[in-house]
């Protein structure tokens, strides 16, 4: 899979998206160590990131998987620079909703669901403080959003994975990023006590950090 | 905004909304984009889809000629309507409009192809 360009984002944007960093590459390269399973197995026809920032990772799947391509993210800008993402990357074609986490979409109607969340090990006063007012576009304020991640780094990632059954179609699978502090494991034992196949598909360790991804499946109904 | 992902969107987000779907579509700007047909993916995507909400976007956009009131099977296997499904659903593309909770009369604009759904805190 050729890494999309992103050769047009502004200096303005990168103000304001989250900048591909090791995390995403390693988001997409777990995605092009399963293209076969996505395109021979799974073969989504929905598929959706949360976050998308500057659109990378979505929009390598819309060139490699025949899918319909989702996403979202709660930064305007972060949307409409994933959307431009896309359109300078052909054949790509993704749509963007702003909105919180899949708040706004249908249940159950996730086959492929695509996650690099905010996981850094905050203090959860760091966000409250730098809250965005409603419909105001604070620029330095908006990136806070894309990598505090409260206690454990943990904050959004639980919240997604209460809703998880709700979020996936049967079959669904979600590949999700973490850190070592979000506790990989312990993630994994949530999810199987919930009834779905949880797997580390990658790890990588970066200066720094230590960087897994995670593959959650969906079981499906035996019929 | 694909007429396809509206099919997906709803405000059941709202604090107290039951449904929220679907969302009422009003178009105000509206282009074409040109998407490479595989009938193959229309006919994966359809069981996905809530056709009452195909046939009403279509109702929208003015081309419910093309699209049958009801679904049944032998749509999958007739070309000309897959093609017919293909243009309505993913290459109409909604640029300015507004979706509207159905229940709470909530408005969710649409700007530049991006419906923005975030709800304000008072509102979850």
């Amino acid at each position: 899979m050729e890494t999309p360009s992103i050769s047009h984002l502004t200096s303005e944007d990168l103000e304001n998206v989250y900048e591909p960093a090791e995390d995403s590459f390693l988001l997409l390269d777990a995605l092009e160590k399963d293209l076969e399973y996505l395109r021979e197995e799974l073969k989504p026809k929905v598929c959706l990131e949360i976050g998308s920032g500057s659109g990378i990772i979505i929009t390598s799947v819309a060139k490699y998987v025949q899918c319909l391509c989702l996403s979202t993210d709660i930064n305007a800008i972060a949307c409409s620079v994933t959307k431009r993402t896309a359109s300078e990357n052909p054949p790509a074609s993704v749509d963007t909703i702003q909105m919180n986490l899949v708040d706004g979409i249908r249940k159950n109607s996730v086959d492929l669901l695509l996650f690099n969340p905010p996981y850094v090990v905050t203090e959860d006063e760091e966000l409250t403080s730098s809250k965005m007012s409603d419909g105001q576009e604070i620029t330095s304020k908006n990136l806070v959003y894309t990598w505090a991640g409260g206690e454990n780094g943990r904050r959004v990632i639980d919240v997604l994975l209460n809703n998880l059954d709700d979020i996936l179609a049967e079959g669904g699978v979600l590949y999700l990023l973490v850190l070592k502090e979000n506790k990989p494991k312990e993630i994994i034992e949530i999810v199987r006590k919930k009834g779905f196949h949880g797997e580390v598909f990658m790890e990588r360790r970066i200066p720094g950090e230590y960087l897994y991804i995670l593959k959650i499946v969906k079981k499906k109904l035996c019929k | 905004m694909k007429l396809s992902t509206y099919n997906f969107l709803t405000s059941k987000s709202i604090r107290g909304v039951k449904v929220g779907y679907p969302l009422k579509l009003v178009v105000s700007k509206q282009d074409e984009v040109e998407a490479e047909f595989n009938p193959t993916f229309i006919e994966r995507l359809l069981p996905k889809l809530e056709w009452s909400t195909v046939y009403l976007s279509a109702e929208v956009v003015g081309l419910q000629e093309d699209i049958p009131k009801e679904f049944s099977d032998d749509i999958v296997s007739n070309q000309d309507v897959l093609q017919k499904l293909h243009h309505l659903l993913l290459e109409v593309d909604i640029l300015e409009g507004q979706l509207e909770c159905p229940e709470t009369g909530r408005v969710f604009p649409i700007k530049d192809g991006i419906p923005n759904m975030l709800l304000n805190e008072d509102e979850v």
